[in-house]
C-alpha cells in the first residue's frame, strides 16, 4: 500500500514557496556579492534638508490659485508689517527682496558706489567679497578670531561698510547683541554695519540683534527664509534698515505672490516649526560633539546647523577626502582660505550616525 | 510550441501567460508502464465522475435536504424565521464542506492524470462547478416551468 501511495505522491506538485526557495537563495547569494550602493550624503550645503512646512506650501498654493492674474503686492505690505512687528521696527524700515543674498547685493551696490572698502569679518559668508567687487568696491577680509574689535580697529577713511554674520557662516560663532551695538557705535554713523542674520532663527528667541535697527542709525540686518524655514526655493528674505535706505533697497520688481504668502505664514505661524528645527539642530550638534570626544577632531561652539570642524592630525583636504570616499560631501575650508577646517552641515539623526562613523575611522 | 514562450504575451510585463507555469516536482517522476498509465487514466475518469456528482449535490439534494430540515424546525419550534435561518446556515456549512471535499478530489484527479502520462496543470473543479450550476439551473427551470408549472397564485385558474 505504501508503495502505491509513494508512486502517486511523486506526481504531487511542489507548492510555490518550495519552488521559489532555491531561486530566493540564489538571489540572496547574488545580492550578497554585489557592491553595496551607498547614497551620497550632502553635508556641504546649508539650506535646511527637509521641505517647507506643509502649511507654508498651502499658503503659497492658495496664492497661486487666487491672484496669479494680477501683479503681486509691490511693497510686500503683509510681510513687511509682520516682520516689523516681530523685530520692533517700523514697516517702513523693512525691505523685502528675493532672498537675503539679493538684498546684500543691493546694499553693496548702494553703499559702495564709486568705490570704497567693505570690511568683511573673515571667515564669513563666502560670496560677500565678490558682491563688493561687483558693486565697484573693495572687499577687505578681516580675521575676527580675537573678537570683532579687530573690525572696528581696521576702519579707515575709505571704509564704507563693515559686514559680519551671526551665527557666522562657516564657523557658527555668534556675535552678542552688546557687541553689535558696540561695533555700530565705534565705527560711527559714517560707516554702515551689515549684519547677516541668515541663521538667526537657530538662536534662542531674543538673542538676535535685529531689534537694534530701531536704535542704531547705521545698522542693517539681513534675514532669510531659506534656512530655518526651509524655503530656499521661494527666494525671499528681508532687510531691516533705516527707512530711507530700506526704500532704496526694495527691488524694483516685487517678490512673487506665492513667496510672499509663504513668508507671511512663516512669520505669523511658523515659530513652533522653527523651534523644532532649532532643537533638532542642537541635538545633532551635541551628539556629534559627544561622539568626537577623545578623538583628534573637534569644533568650536556653534549656534548654526553646521560645525566648523578641525583635526589635530589632519588638514582640511585630508578630512574632506576621507569623507568624500565615504560619499559624504562637506565644504572644505580652503574655500575660505583655511586649510585646517571643514564646514559640515548637520541633518537628521541617520546622517549624523553616518558622519560619526566616518569621522571615527579618521580618529 | 513552448507554452512559456515570452513572445506569447506580446512581451508585455510578464514572461509567460498566467496559468502556464510548468509543474514542478520534488524529483522527476518515474513514468509507469503503458498499461499502468491506462489504468490511471481510467481511475482519473472515475474520480472526475465522483467529483461531478459531489458538485451536483450542491444544486439539488443539499438545498432540498436543508429546506426539509428547516421545515421540521419550523414545525417543531413554531418559528418560520428560525426554520429559514437553520436552512440557510446549514446550506452554507455543507457548501463549504463540499467544496473542501471537491478540492481534495480535484487534487487526486490531477495526480492520477499525471500518473496516466498527461501533463495536467490545471484542476477541473472550476469548470465542473460552473457546468453543474448551469445544468442544475436548466433542470430546475424545466421542472419549475414545464413539469410543475408556476405557483397557484400566479397560474391561470
Amino acid at each position: 500500500m505504501k508503495r502505491l501511495f509513494d508512486r502517486y505522491r511523486q506526481y504531487q506538485q511542489l507548492p510555490p514557496e518550495e519552488v521559489s526557495r532555491e531561486l530566493i537563495a540564489r538571489r540572496d547569494e547574488q545580492r550578497a556579492g554585489e557592491v553595496v550602493f551607498v547614497p551620497e550624503l550632502d553635508l556641504a550645503r546649508t539650506a535646511w534638508h527637509e521641505p517647507p512646512h506643509p502649511e507654508a506650501v498651502n499658503a503659497a498654493t492658495f496664492a497661486l490659485r487666487r491672484r496669479m492674474n494680477a501683479y503681486p503686492d509691490p511693497g510686500a505690505r503683509e510681510v513687511r508689517e509682520l516682520a516689523a512687528a516681530r523685530h520692533g521696527v517700523e514697516p517702513a524700515q523693512v525691505a523685502v527682496g528675493h532672498g537675503a543674498a539679493e538684498l546684500l547685493q543691493e546694499a553693496c551696490g548702494e553703499l559702495l558706489t564709486g568705490g570704497g572698502e567693505l570690511l568683511v569679518a573673515w571667515p564669513g559668508w563666502r560670496p560677500l567679497p565678490e558682491l563688493a567687487q561687483r558693486a565697484g568696491g573693495t572687499a577687505v577680509p578681516v580675521p575676527v578670531d580675537s573678537g570683532i574689535d579687530a573690525l572696528a580697529d581696521r576702519v579707515g577713511a575709505d571704509t564704507r561698510a563693515v559686514a559680519l554674520c551671526s551665527p557666522n557662516d562657516p564657523t557658527g560663532a555668534t556675535v552678542a547683541r552688546a557687541d553689535v551695538r558696540a561695533l555700530c557705535e565705534r565705527v560711527g554713523e559714517r560707516v554702515w554695519v551689515l549684519l547677516d542674520e541668515a541663521f538667526a532663527d537657530f538662536l534662542e528667541p531674543g538673542e538676535d540683534s535685529a531689534g537694534l535697527v530701531a536704535e542704531l542709525p547705521n545698522l542693517l540686518v539681513f534675514r532669510t527664509f531659506a534656512k530655518a524655514h526651509a524655503m530656499a526655493g521661494f527666494r525671499i528674505g528681508y532687510v531691516l534698515a533705516p527707512a530711507e535706505l530700506a526704500e532704496r533697497l526694495t527691488p524694483s520688481f516685487s517678490v512673487n505672490a506665492p513667496a510672499q504668502a509663504a513668508a507671511a505664514w512663516a512669520l505669523e505661524l511658523g515659530d513652533p516649526v522653527v523651534a523644532g528645527r532649532r532643537a533638532a539642530a542642537a541635538h545633532e550638534r551635541d551628539r556629534l560633539g559627544r561622539a568626537l570626544q577623545g578623538t583628534s577632531l573637534s569644533f568650536a561652539p556653534s549656534a548654526a546647523p553646521f560645525v566648523w570642524l578641525s583635526s589635530d592630525s589632519h588638514d582640511a583636504e585630508a578630512i574632506a577626502a576621507h569623507l568624500r570616499i565615504r560619499r559624504i560631501a562637506v565644504a572644505p575650508g580652503e574655500r575660505w582660505g583655511d586649510d585646517r577646517h571643514v564646514r559640515i552641515t548637520l541633518r537628521d539623526s541617520a546622517a549624523t550616525d553616518r558622519l560619526i562613523a566616518a569621522l571615527r575611522e579618521l580618529g | 510550441m513552448a507554452r512559456n514562450d515570452p513572445t506569447d504575451t506580446g512581451g508585455l510585463f510578464i514572461g509567460r501567460r498566467p496559468g502556464t507555469a510548468r509543474v514542478h516536482y520534488a524529483e522527476e517522476p518515474e513514468p509507469g508502464t503503458p498499461g499502468r498509465q491506462r489504468l490511471d487514466r481510467g481511475i482519473a475518469a472515475f474520480v472526475l465522475l465522483v467529483e461531478t456528482l459531489v458538485c451536483l449535490t450542491l444544486w439539488g439534494p443539499q438545498p432540498a435536504a436543508w429546506l426539509w430540515v428547516g421545515s421540521q424546525v419550523d414545525y417543531h419550534a413554531g418559528s418560520v424565521t428560525l426554520g429559514i435561518a437553520v436552512a440557510f446556515a446549514g446550506m452554507i456549512a455543507t457548501l463549504m464542506l463540499t467544496l473542501m471535499l471537491a478540492v481534495r478530489i480535484d487534487a487526486i484527479w490531477k495526480v492520477l492524470r499525471r500518473a496516466g502520462g498527461i501533463d495536467q496543470r490545471e484542476g477541473a473543479l472550476p469548470r465542473i462547478f460552473a457546468v453543474t450550476a448551469i445544468v442544475a439551473a436548466l433542470a430546475f427551470g424545466f421542472w419549475f416551468l414545464i413539469l410543475e408549472g408556476p405557483a397557484p397564485s400566479l397560474a391561470p385558474q
